[in-house]
Protein backbone atom coordinates (compact mmCIF):
# COMPACT_ATOMS: atom_id res chain seq x y z
CA UNK A 1 0.00 0.00 0.00
CA UNK A 2 2.86 2.31 -0.70
CA UNK A 3 0.44 3.81 -3.11
CA UNK A 4 -1.77 5.55 -0.34
CA UNK A 5 0.78 6.74 1.95
CA UNK A 6 4.67 6.17 1.72
CA UNK A 7 4.97 6.21 5.01
CA UNK A 8 2.59 4.72 6.19
CA UNK A 9 4.72 1.74 7.70
CA UNK A 10 6.10 3.01 10.54
CA UNK A 11 10.33 3.61 10.44
CA UNK A 12 11.66 2.03 12.96
CA UNK A 13 15.28 3.39 13.24
CA UNK A 14 17.28 0.72 15.24
CA UNK A 15 18.69 3.48 17.67
CA UNK A 16 15.20 3.94 18.94
CA UNK A 17 15.08 0.38 20.25
CA UNK A 18 16.78 -0.84 23.45
CA UNK A 19 17.41 -3.88 22.02
CA UNK A 20 18.32 -4.76 18.24
CA UNK A 21 15.19 -6.41 16.22
CA UNK A 22 16.67 -9.54 15.65
CA UNK A 23 16.84 -10.04 19.36
CA UNK A 24 13.16 -9.28 19.44
CA UNK A 25 12.98 -12.35 17.21
CA UNK A 26 14.62 -14.23 19.38
CA UNK A 27 12.33 -13.25 22.55
CA UNK A 28 9.23 -13.94 20.79
CA UNK A 29 10.57 -17.49 20.37
CA UNK A 30 11.13 -18.11 23.71
CA UNK A 31 7.85 -17.06 24.43
CA UNK A 32 6.43 -19.54 22.30
CA UNK A 33 8.70 -22.20 23.37
CA UNK A 34 7.76 -21.57 27.23
CA UNK A 35 3.92 -21.53 26.19
CA UNK A 36 4.31 -24.97 24.65
CA UNK A 37 5.73 -26.40 27.29
CA UNK A 38 2.66 -24.78 29.60
CA UNK A 39 0.15 -26.28 27.25
CA UNK A 40 1.63 -29.60 27.37
CA UNK A 41 1.64 -29.68 31.59
CA UNK A 42 -1.52 -27.64 31.90
CA UNK A 43 -4.19 -28.07 29.09
CA UNK A 44 -4.45 -32.06 29.23
CA UNK A 45 -7.85 -31.66 27.64
CA UNK A 46 -9.61 -30.71 24.56
CA UNK A 47 -11.94 -27.48 25.46
CA UNK A 48 -12.42 -26.09 22.51
CA UNK A 49 -14.50 -29.06 20.60
CA UNK A 50 -17.61 -27.33 22.14
CA UNK A 51 -18.11 -24.27 21.16
CA UNK A 52 -20.33 -23.53 24.40
CA UNK A 53 -22.70 -20.87 22.91
CA UNK A 54 -25.77 -20.41 24.79
CA UNK A 55 -28.12 -17.77 23.60
CA UNK A 56 -27.71 -13.89 25.29
CA UNK A 57 -31.35 -12.88 26.79
CA UNK A 58 -34.19 -12.26 24.56
CA UNK A 59 -34.33 -8.49 24.82
CA UNK A 60 -31.21 -8.23 24.49
CA UNK A 61 -30.99 -10.29 21.16
CA UNK A 62 -34.11 -8.52 19.97
CA UNK A 63 -32.79 -5.04 19.97
CA UNK A 64 -29.21 -5.86 17.82
CA UNK A 65 -30.98 -8.74 15.82
CA UNK A 66 -34.00 -7.65 13.99
CA UNK A 67 -35.48 -6.77 10.90
CA UNK A 68 -35.26 -3.23 10.96
CA UNK A 69 -31.96 -2.66 12.32
CA UNK A 70 -30.77 -5.74 9.25
CA UNK A 71 -32.83 -3.19 6.73
CA UNK A 72 -30.90 -0.36 8.25
CA UNK A 73 -27.70 -2.21 7.97
CA UNK A 74 -28.13 -3.32 4.55
CA UNK A 75 -29.26 0.04 3.23
CA UNK A 76 -26.32 1.52 4.52
CA UNK A 77 -24.05 -0.95 3.06
CA UNK A 78 -25.73 -0.54 -0.35
CA UNK A 79 -25.02 3.31 0.22
CA UNK A 80 -21.67 2.89 0.88
CA UNK A 81 -21.14 0.44 -2.15
CA UNK A 82 -22.83 3.09 -4.25
CA UNK A 83 -20.46 6.21 -2.90
CA UNK A 84 -17.06 4.26 -3.40
CA UNK A 85 -18.23 3.48 -7.28
CA UNK A 86 -19.64 7.46 -7.64
CA UNK A 87 -16.31 8.40 -5.67
CA UNK A 88 -14.09 6.35 -8.33
CA UNK A 89 -15.95 6.74 -11.35
CA UNK A 90 -16.55 11.17 -10.99
CA UNK A 91 -14.35 11.89 -8.15
CA UNK A 92 -10.46 13.18 -8.31
CA UNK A 93 -7.81 10.53 -10.08
CA UNK A 94 -5.26 11.27 -7.01
CA UNK A 95 -5.66 8.17 -4.73
CA UNK A 96 -4.79 9.96 -1.51
CA UNK A 97 -8.06 12.66 -1.83
CA UNK A 98 -10.53 10.32 -3.31
CA UNK A 99 -12.89 8.30 -0.76
CA UNK A 100 -13.07 5.15 -2.87
CA UNK A 101 -9.21 3.72 -1.97
CA UNK A 102 -8.72 4.44 1.52
CA UNK A 103 -12.50 3.27 1.99
CA UNK A 104 -12.28 -0.20 0.18
CA UNK A 105 -8.05 -0.68 1.56
CA UNK A 106 -8.43 -0.01 4.81
CA UNK A 107 -11.60 0.63 6.32
CA UNK A 108 -13.80 -1.79 4.68
CA UNK A 109 -10.72 -4.30 4.03
CA UNK A 110 -8.68 -4.10 7.16
CA UNK A 111 -11.21 -2.34 9.92
CA UNK A 112 -14.31 -4.71 8.92
CA UNK A 113 -11.78 -8.05 10.02
CA UNK A 114 -11.28 -6.17 13.37
CA UNK A 115 -15.44 -5.48 13.75
CA UNK A 116 -15.59 -8.87 12.65
CA UNK A 117 -13.07 -10.10 15.33
CA UNK A 118 -14.39 -8.54 18.01
CA UNK A 119 -18.28 -8.84 17.25
CA UNK A 120 -18.83 -11.71 15.09
CA UNK A 121 -19.81 -11.65 11.86
CA UNK A 122 -21.39 -8.48 11.44
CA UNK A 123 -20.54 -7.98 7.83
CA UNK A 124 -23.45 -10.45 7.45
CA UNK A 125 -25.80 -7.46 7.89
CA UNK A 126 -24.14 -4.98 5.67
CA UNK A 127 -23.30 -6.97 2.91
CA UNK A 128 -24.33 -4.87 0.06
CA UNK A 129 -25.14 -8.04 -2.42
CA UNK A 130 -26.45 -9.40 0.11
CA UNK A 131 -28.84 -6.60 0.78
CA UNK A 132 -29.13 -5.57 -2.78
CA UNK A 133 -30.07 -9.30 -3.47
CA UNK A 134 -32.21 -9.55 -1.00
CA UNK A 135 -34.30 -6.67 -2.26
CA UNK A 136 -34.42 -7.82 -5.69
CA UNK A 137 -35.92 -11.23 -4.96
CA UNK A 138 -38.37 -9.36 -2.67
CA UNK A 139 -39.56 -7.43 -5.50
CA UNK A 140 -40.01 -9.72 -7.79
CA UNK A 141 -42.09 -11.71 -5.54
CA UNK A 142 -43.90 -8.88 -5.38
CA UNK A 143 -44.70 -8.18 -8.87
CA UNK A 144 -44.59 -11.78 -10.24
CA UNK A 145 -46.63 -12.94 -7.33
CA UNK A 146 -44.48 -16.22 -7.03
CA UNK A 147 -41.33 -17.23 -5.70
CA UNK A 148 -38.23 -16.56 -8.18
CA UNK A 149 -36.74 -20.12 -9.81
CA UNK A 150 -35.17 -22.68 -7.33
CA UNK A 151 -31.60 -21.74 -7.41
CA UNK A 152 -29.11 -24.58 -9.12
CA UNK A 153 -27.47 -27.10 -6.15
CA UNK A 154 -24.03 -25.50 -5.06
CA UNK A 155 -21.36 -28.16 -6.01
CA UNK A 156 -19.79 -29.27 -2.16
CA UNK A 157 -16.40 -29.84 -4.09
CA UNK A 158 -16.27 -25.87 -4.97
CA UNK A 159 -16.18 -25.73 -1.20
CA UNK A 160 -14.88 -22.10 -0.06
CA UNK A 161 -12.71 -21.86 -4.14
CA UNK A 162 -14.61 -19.69 -5.66
CA UNK A 163 -14.38 -16.95 -2.81
CA UNK A 164 -10.01 -17.78 -2.67
CA UNK A 165 -10.03 -17.08 -6.51
CA UNK A 166 -12.17 -13.40 -5.29
CA UNK A 167 -9.96 -12.78 -2.81
CA UNK A 168 -6.78 -13.85 -4.66
CA UNK A 169 -8.01 -11.37 -7.05
CA UNK A 170 -8.70 -8.30 -4.91
CA UNK A 171 -5.00 -8.95 -3.00
CA UNK A 172 -3.22 -8.94 -6.50
CA UNK A 173 -5.09 -6.00 -7.68
CA UNK A 174 -3.89 -4.16 -4.22
CA UNK A 175 -0.53 -5.65 -4.70
CA UNK A 176 0.10 -6.24 -7.98
CA UNK A 177 -1.61 -4.33 -10.21
CA UNK A 178 -1.70 -1.13 -8.00
CA UNK A 179 1.63 -1.72 -6.38
CA UNK A 180 5.00 -1.26 -6.89
CA UNK A 181 8.09 -0.96 -4.51
CA UNK A 182 9.56 1.19 -6.48
CA UNK A 183 8.44 3.80 -9.44
CA UNK A 184 4.36 3.70 -8.38
CA UNK A 185 2.63 2.30 -11.02
CA UNK A 186 -0.66 3.72 -9.43
CA UNK A 187 -3.92 2.15 -8.58
CA UNK A 188 -6.62 5.09 -9.57
CA UNK A 189 -10.34 5.28 -8.38
CA UNK A 190 -11.64 4.88 -11.72
CA UNK A 191 -9.91 1.40 -11.57
CA UNK A 192 -10.91 0.67 -8.08
CA UNK A 193 -15.00 1.58 -9.32
CA UNK A 194 -14.39 -0.62 -12.47
CA UNK A 195 -13.44 -3.59 -10.58
CA UNK A 196 -16.26 -3.29 -7.81
CA UNK A 197 -18.31 -3.03 -10.42
CA UNK A 198 -17.22 -6.06 -12.24
CA UNK A 199 -17.25 -7.94 -8.77
CA UNK A 200 -20.51 -6.73 -7.99
CA UNK A 201 -21.61 -8.68 -11.32
CA UNK A 202 -20.03 -11.56 -10.41
CA UNK A 203 -21.63 -11.90 -7.17
CA UNK A 204 -24.87 -10.87 -8.46
CA UNK A 205 -24.49 -14.12 -11.15
CA UNK A 206 -23.16 -16.50 -7.94
CA UNK A 207 -26.21 -15.65 -5.86
CA UNK A 208 -28.81 -15.95 -9.23
CA UNK A 209 -27.34 -19.86 -9.66
CA UNK A 210 -26.92 -20.67 -6.42
CA UNK A 211 -29.17 -18.77 -4.08
CA UNK A 212 -28.33 -15.54 -2.06
CA UNK A 213 -27.51 -17.56 1.40
CA UNK A 214 -25.71 -20.34 -0.40
CA UNK A 215 -23.18 -17.52 -2.15
CA UNK A 216 -22.81 -15.87 0.29
CA UNK A 217 -21.68 -18.75 2.81
CA UNK A 218 -19.51 -20.30 0.04
CA UNK A 219 -18.91 -18.25 -2.67
CA UNK A 220 -18.56 -14.36 -2.12
CA UNK A 221 -15.22 -13.45 -1.55
CA UNK A 222 -15.48 -10.79 1.43
CA UNK A 223 -18.60 -12.71 3.44
CA UNK A 224 -16.32 -16.00 3.40
CA UNK A 225 -13.27 -13.86 4.60
CA UNK A 226 -14.67 -11.90 7.09
CA UNK A 227 -16.64 -15.14 8.39
CA UNK A 228 -13.30 -16.18 8.62
CA UNK A 229 -11.78 -13.95 11.63
CA UNK A 230 -15.31 -13.63 13.10
CA UNK A 231 -15.06 -17.15 14.02
CA UNK A 232 -12.01 -15.88 16.79
CA UNK A 233 -15.30 -13.69 18.58
CA UNK A 234 -17.18 -14.26 21.13
CA UNK A 235 -20.11 -13.71 19.24
CA UNK A 236 -22.70 -15.25 16.86
CA UNK A 237 -25.85 -15.20 15.42
CA UNK A 238 -27.82 -18.61 14.78
CA UNK A 239 -31.38 -18.72 13.55
CA UNK A 240 -31.79 -14.98 14.65
CA UNK A 241 -31.21 -15.47 18.06
CA UNK A 242 -27.32 -13.36 18.95
CA UNK A 243 -25.45 -16.09 21.70
CA UNK A 244 -22.14 -15.90 23.50
CA UNK A 245 -19.50 -18.64 23.04
CA UNK A 246 -16.06 -19.10 24.16
CA UNK A 247 -13.13 -16.67 21.99
CA UNK A 248 -11.68 -18.81 19.32
CA UNK A 249 -14.12 -21.47 19.83
CA UNK A 250 -15.86 -20.72 16.85
CA UNK A 251 -12.69 -21.89 14.34
CA UNK A 252 -12.78 -25.61 15.22
CA UNK A 253 -14.29 -27.29 12.33
CA UNK A 254 -14.04 -24.43 10.14
CA UNK A 255 -11.62 -25.57 7.70
CA UNK A 256 -12.77 -28.92 7.03
CA UNK A 257 -14.64 -27.59 4.37
CA UNK A 258 -12.56 -27.34 0.49
CA UNK A 259 -10.56 -24.51 -0.05
CA UNK A 260 -10.20 -23.13 3.53
CA UNK A 261 -6.55 -24.26 4.11
CA UNK A 262 -5.79 -22.36 0.69
CA UNK A 263 -8.11 -18.99 2.24
CA UNK A 264 -5.74 -18.92 5.56
CA UNK A 265 -2.38 -19.36 3.54
CA UNK A 266 -3.60 -17.03 0.88
CA UNK A 267 -4.23 -14.48 3.23
CA UNK A 268 -0.91 -14.68 5.47
CA UNK A 269 1.01 -14.89 2.47
CA UNK A 270 -0.36 -12.10 0.71
CA UNK A 271 0.31 -10.09 4.20
CA UNK A 272 4.09 -11.33 3.95
CA UNK A 273 4.10 -10.19 0.13
CA UNK A 274 2.88 -6.46 1.23
CA UNK A 275 6.32 -6.83 3.76
CA UNK A 276 8.55 -8.40 1.75
CA UNK A 277 7.84 -6.13 -1.64
CA UNK A 278 8.51 -3.10 0.51
CA UNK A 279 12.10 -4.83 1.72
CA UNK A 280 13.69 -8.18 1.20
CA UNK A 281 12.07 -8.47 -2.21
CA UNK A 282 12.51 -4.88 -3.42
CA UNK A 283 15.92 -6.37 -5.33
CA UNK A 284 14.91 -9.89 -6.56
CA UNK A 285 11.76 -7.88 -8.18
CA UNK A 286 13.81 -5.10 -9.42
CA UNK A 287 16.35 -7.82 -10.98
CA UNK A 288 13.41 -9.56 -12.74
CA UNK A 289 12.15 -6.09 -14.05
CA UNK A 290 15.59 -5.53 -15.42
CA UNK A 291 15.75 -9.11 -17.04
CA UNK A 292 12.20 -8.77 -18.44
CA UNK A 293 12.34 -4.97 -19.58
CA UNK A 294 15.62 -6.25 -21.39
CA UNK A 295 14.33 -8.74 -23.57
CA UNK A 296 11.59 -6.12 -25.14
CA UNK A 297 8.69 -6.56 -22.28
CA UNK A 298 7.11 -3.08 -21.55
CA UNK A 299 8.28 -1.49 -18.21
CA UNK A 300 4.28 -1.57 -16.95
CA UNK A 301 3.66 -4.95 -18.00
CA UNK A 302 7.00 -6.30 -16.57
CA UNK A 303 6.49 -4.60 -12.80
CA UNK A 304 3.46 -6.47 -12.98
CA UNK A 305 4.82 -9.70 -14.01
CA UNK A 306 7.77 -9.93 -11.62
CA UNK A 307 5.07 -8.65 -8.90
CA UNK A 308 2.61 -11.70 -9.93
CA UNK A 309 5.72 -13.80 -9.79
CA UNK A 310 7.45 -13.23 -6.52
CA UNK A 311 3.79 -12.67 -4.69
CA UNK A 312 2.76 -16.42 -6.22
CA UNK A 313 6.31 -17.26 -4.19
CA UNK A 314 5.72 -15.82 -0.88
CA UNK A 315 2.70 -17.37 -1.24
CA UNK A 316 4.03 -20.80 -1.73
CA UNK A 317 6.43 -20.82 0.51
CA UNK A 318 3.84 -20.21 3.49
CA UNK A 319 2.35 -22.95 1.79
CA UNK A 320 5.47 -24.84 2.02
CA UNK A 321 5.93 -24.42 5.60
CA UNK A 322 2.64 -24.97 6.84
CA UNK A 323 2.61 -28.73 4.57
CA UNK A 324 5.76 -29.54 5.56
CA UNK A 325 4.88 -28.86 9.62
CA UNK A 326 1.53 -31.08 8.93
CA UNK A 327 3.83 -33.99 6.80
CA UNK A 328 6.23 -34.06 10.21
CA UNK A 329 3.13 -34.05 11.96
CA UNK A 330 1.75 -36.96 9.66
CA UNK A 331 4.93 -38.76 10.57
CA UNK A 332 4.36 -38.71 14.42
CA UNK A 333 1.05 -41.03 14.04
CA UNK A 334 -0.56 -42.17 10.73
CA UNK A 335 -4.17 -41.05 12.02
CA UNK A 336 -5.60 -39.81 8.67
CA UNK A 337 -4.07 -38.47 5.82
CA UNK A 338 -1.58 -35.21 5.42
CA UNK A 339 -4.13 -33.65 3.25
CA UNK A 340 -7.06 -34.32 5.82
CA UNK A 341 -4.58 -33.67 8.75
CA UNK A 342 -3.97 -29.84 7.22
CA UNK A 343 -7.88 -29.19 7.27
CA UNK A 344 -8.24 -30.49 11.02
CA UNK A 345 -5.47 -27.85 12.11
CA UNK A 346 -5.36 -25.12 9.44
CA UNK A 347 -8.11 -23.12 11.73
CA UNK A 348 -5.36 -22.81 14.00
CA UNK A 349 -3.87 -20.31 11.90
CA UNK A 350 -6.68 -17.77 11.46
CA UNK A 351 -4.71 -15.80 14.44
CA UNK A 352 -1.74 -15.89 12.58
CA UNK A 353 -3.82 -14.40 9.48
CA UNK A 354 -5.27 -11.94 12.10
CA UNK A 355 -1.12 -11.51 13.57
CA UNK A 356 0.23 -10.67 10.39
CA UNK A 357 -2.73 -8.08 9.26
CA UNK A 358 -1.94 -5.80 12.73
CA UNK A 359 1.69 -6.44 12.46
CA UNK A 360 1.55 -5.29 9.00
CA UNK A 361 -1.03 -2.44 8.53
CA UNK A 362 -1.71 -1.11 12.14
CA UNK A 363 -0.03 2.51 11.42
CA UNK A 364 -1.27 2.32 8.01
CA UNK A 365 -4.92 2.13 9.80
CA UNK A 366 -3.90 4.73 12.70
CA UNK A 367 -3.06 7.20 10.43
CA UNK A 368 -5.47 6.53 7.08
CA UNK A 369 -8.79 6.44 9.59
CA UNK A 370 -7.56 9.79 10.75
CA UNK A 371 -8.06 10.97 6.58
CA UNK A 372 -11.27 8.73 6.25
CA UNK A 373 -13.06 10.25 8.94
CA UNK A 374 -11.99 13.73 8.74
CA UNK A 375 -11.21 15.27 4.90
CA UNK A 376 -12.31 12.23 2.97
CA UNK A 377 -15.44 11.92 4.57
CA UNK A 378 -15.89 15.75 3.36
CA UNK A 379 -14.42 15.98 0.85
CA UNK A 380 -15.14 12.16 -1.11
CA UNK A 381 -14.52 12.95 -4.65
CA UNK A 382 -11.52 15.21 -3.61
CA UNK A 383 -13.64 18.34 -5.62
CA UNK A 384 -13.35 21.20 -3.21
CA UNK A 385 -16.68 19.90 -1.40
CA UNK A 386 -16.63 20.34 2.65
CA UNK A 387 -20.20 18.30 3.80
CA UNK A 388 -19.18 18.31 7.74
CA UNK A 389 -16.29 21.03 7.68
CA UNK A 390 -13.56 18.74 8.25
CA UNK A 391 -12.74 18.97 4.60
CA UNK A 392 -9.10 21.17 5.78
CA UNK A 393 -7.85 18.41 8.59
CA UNK A 394 -4.79 16.55 8.41
CA UNK A 395 -3.47 13.39 9.36
CA UNK A 396 -1.48 13.86 12.57
CA UNK A 397 1.62 11.57 12.12
CA UNK A 398 2.77 11.84 15.72
CA UNK A 399 -0.57 10.10 16.81
CA UNK A 400 1.92 6.95 17.67
CA UNK A 401 5.50 6.79 17.63
CA UNK A 402 7.66 4.21 15.66
CA UNK A 403 8.77 2.49 18.62
CA UNK A 404 5.15 2.40 19.71
CA UNK A 405 4.53 0.63 16.37
CA UNK A 406 7.47 -1.74 16.93
CA UNK A 407 5.87 -2.84 19.83
CA UNK A 408 2.47 -3.54 18.50
CA UNK A 409 3.62 -5.69 15.40
CA UNK A 410 6.08 -8.03 18.01
CA UNK A 411 2.71 -8.03 20.76
CA UNK A 412 0.33 -9.01 17.85
CA UNK A 413 2.89 -11.73 16.27
CA UNK A 414 3.37 -13.17 19.65
CA UNK A 415 -0.15 -13.08 20.96
CA UNK A 416 -1.00 -15.08 17.40
CA UNK A 417 1.15 -17.42 17.63
CA UNK A 418 0.65 -18.20 21.02
CA UNK A 419 -2.98 -18.38 20.48
CA UNK A 420 -2.65 -20.93 17.07
CA UNK A 421 -0.74 -23.09 19.57
CA UNK A 422 -3.28 -23.11 22.08
CA UNK A 423 -5.76 -24.09 19.33
CA UNK A 424 -3.70 -26.65 17.36
CA UNK A 425 -2.70 -28.39 20.70
CA UNK A 426 -6.17 -28.08 21.81
CA UNK A 427 -7.41 -30.00 18.07
CA UNK A 428 -4.58 -32.21 18.54
CA UNK A 429 -5.38 -33.56 21.95
CA UNK A 430 -8.90 -34.51 20.06
CA UNK A 431 -7.28 -35.81 17.32
CA UNK A 432 -4.75 -38.40 19.15
CA UNK A 433 -5.69 -41.25 21.57
CA UNK A 434 -3.30 -40.02 24.28
CA UNK A 435 -1.70 -36.46 25.19
CA UNK A 436 1.77 -38.05 24.74
CA UNK A 437 1.25 -38.31 21.06
CA UNK A 438 -1.23 -35.05 20.92
CA UNK A 439 1.96 -33.04 21.82
CA UNK A 440 4.55 -34.76 20.28
CA UNK A 441 2.68 -33.99 16.95
CA UNK A 442 2.39 -29.98 18.23
CA UNK A 443 6.22 -30.45 18.62
CA UNK A 444 5.70 -29.77 14.59
CA UNK A 445 3.03 -26.93 15.47
CA UNK A 446 5.62 -25.11 17.41
CA UNK A 447 8.59 -25.71 14.56
CA UNK A 448 5.83 -23.33 12.27
CA UNK A 449 5.07 -21.20 15.02
CA UNK A 450 8.44 -20.31 15.64
CA UNK A 451 8.98 -19.94 11.74
CA UNK A 452 6.11 -17.75 10.94
CA UNK A 453 7.01 -15.49 14.05
CA UNK A 454 10.63 -14.96 12.87
CA UNK A 455 9.49 -14.52 8.91
CA UNK A 456 6.82 -11.90 10.18
CA UNK A 457 9.49 -9.86 12.67
CA UNK A 458 12.08 -10.38 9.62
CA UNK A 459 9.90 -9.11 7.18
CA UNK A 460 8.80 -5.60 8.80
CA UNK A 461 12.51 -5.11 9.90
CA UNK A 462 13.43 -5.22 6.69
CA UNK A 463 10.51 -3.11 5.41
CA UNK A 464 11.56 -0.54 8.37
CA UNK A 465 15.62 -0.85 6.48
CA UNK B 1 22.07 1.46 29.10
CA UNK B 2 21.36 0.58 25.53
CA UNK B 3 22.04 -3.16 24.94
CA UNK B 4 23.98 -1.99 21.56
CA UNK B 5 26.43 -0.61 23.73
CA UNK B 6 27.11 -4.20 24.55
CA UNK B 7 26.81 -6.13 21.49
CA UNK B 8 29.20 -3.92 19.60
CA UNK B 9 29.96 -6.65 17.47
CA UNK B 10 27.00 -8.21 16.37
CA UNK B 11 25.06 -4.54 16.38
CA UNK B 12 27.51 -3.21 13.61
CA UNK B 13 28.53 -6.51 11.35
CA UNK B 14 25.82 -5.53 8.71
CA UNK B 15 22.74 -5.67 6.60
CA UNK B 16 22.80 -9.47 5.36
CA UNK B 17 24.49 -11.45 8.45
CA UNK B 18 21.24 -10.12 10.60
CA UNK B 19 19.76 -13.21 8.24
CA UNK B 20 21.66 -15.90 9.83
CA UNK B 21 20.48 -14.14 13.41
CA UNK B 22 16.70 -14.36 12.28
CA UNK B 23 17.31 -17.94 11.38
CA UNK B 24 19.01 -18.91 14.29
CA UNK B 25 15.26 -19.70 16.72
CA UNK B 26 14.06 -21.79 13.88
CA UNK B 27 17.35 -23.89 13.24
CA UNK B 28 17.38 -24.61 16.53
CA UNK B 29 13.81 -25.45 17.12
CA UNK B 30 13.49 -27.29 14.20
CA UNK B 31 16.66 -29.45 15.38
CA UNK B 32 15.57 -30.29 18.10
CA UNK B 33 12.05 -31.53 16.89
CA UNK B 34 13.77 -33.99 14.98
CA UNK B 35 16.08 -35.02 17.76
CA UNK B 36 13.80 -35.49 20.27
CA UNK B 37 11.42 -36.96 17.94
CA UNK B 38 14.11 -39.46 16.27
CA UNK B 39 15.09 -40.42 20.09
CA UNK B 40 11.71 -40.81 21.01
CA UNK B 41 11.27 -43.47 18.19
CA UNK B 42 14.30 -44.94 18.60
CA UNK B 43 12.84 -45.40 22.62
CA UNK B 44 9.95 -46.52 21.53
CA UNK B 45 11.31 -49.34 19.38
CA UNK B 46 13.59 -50.42 21.90
CA UNK B 47 10.71 -50.96 24.91
CA UNK B 48 8.79 -52.93 21.67
CA UNK B 49 11.45 -55.45 21.44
Amino acid sequence: MDLLIPVAHALVGKEDLPIPEWLFAWGASLVLIVSFVALTLLWKRPRYEEDGWRPVSAGVSRALVNRVGGFVAGALGAFLLGVVVWAGLQGTEAPDRNLALTFVFVTFWLGVVVASVLFGDVFRAFNPWRAIARAVAGGFRLIAGQAPPPPLRYPERWGRWPAVVGIAGFAWLELVWGQSGFGSVGLTPHTVAIATLAYSAWTFVGMALFGIDRWIERGEAFSVYFNMFSRLAPLEVREGRLGRRRWLAGTVGWAVVPGSVALILLTIGATAFDGAAEGLLQEPIRSTFDGLTDIGVGPLASQRIANSLFFGVTVAIVAGIFWGGIAGMHTVRNVTGTRELGRLFAHSFIPIGLAYLVAHYFSLVVYQEQAQFTYLLSDPLGDGSDYFGTANAGIDYTLIGARATWYVQVGALVVGHVLALVLGHDRALATYSDPQTASRSQYWMLAMMVGFTTLGLFLLSQANQ
Amino acid sequence: MNVLDLLPPLAHVGHWWTYVLYAVPVVIVLGSVVMTLLKERHRDGEGEK
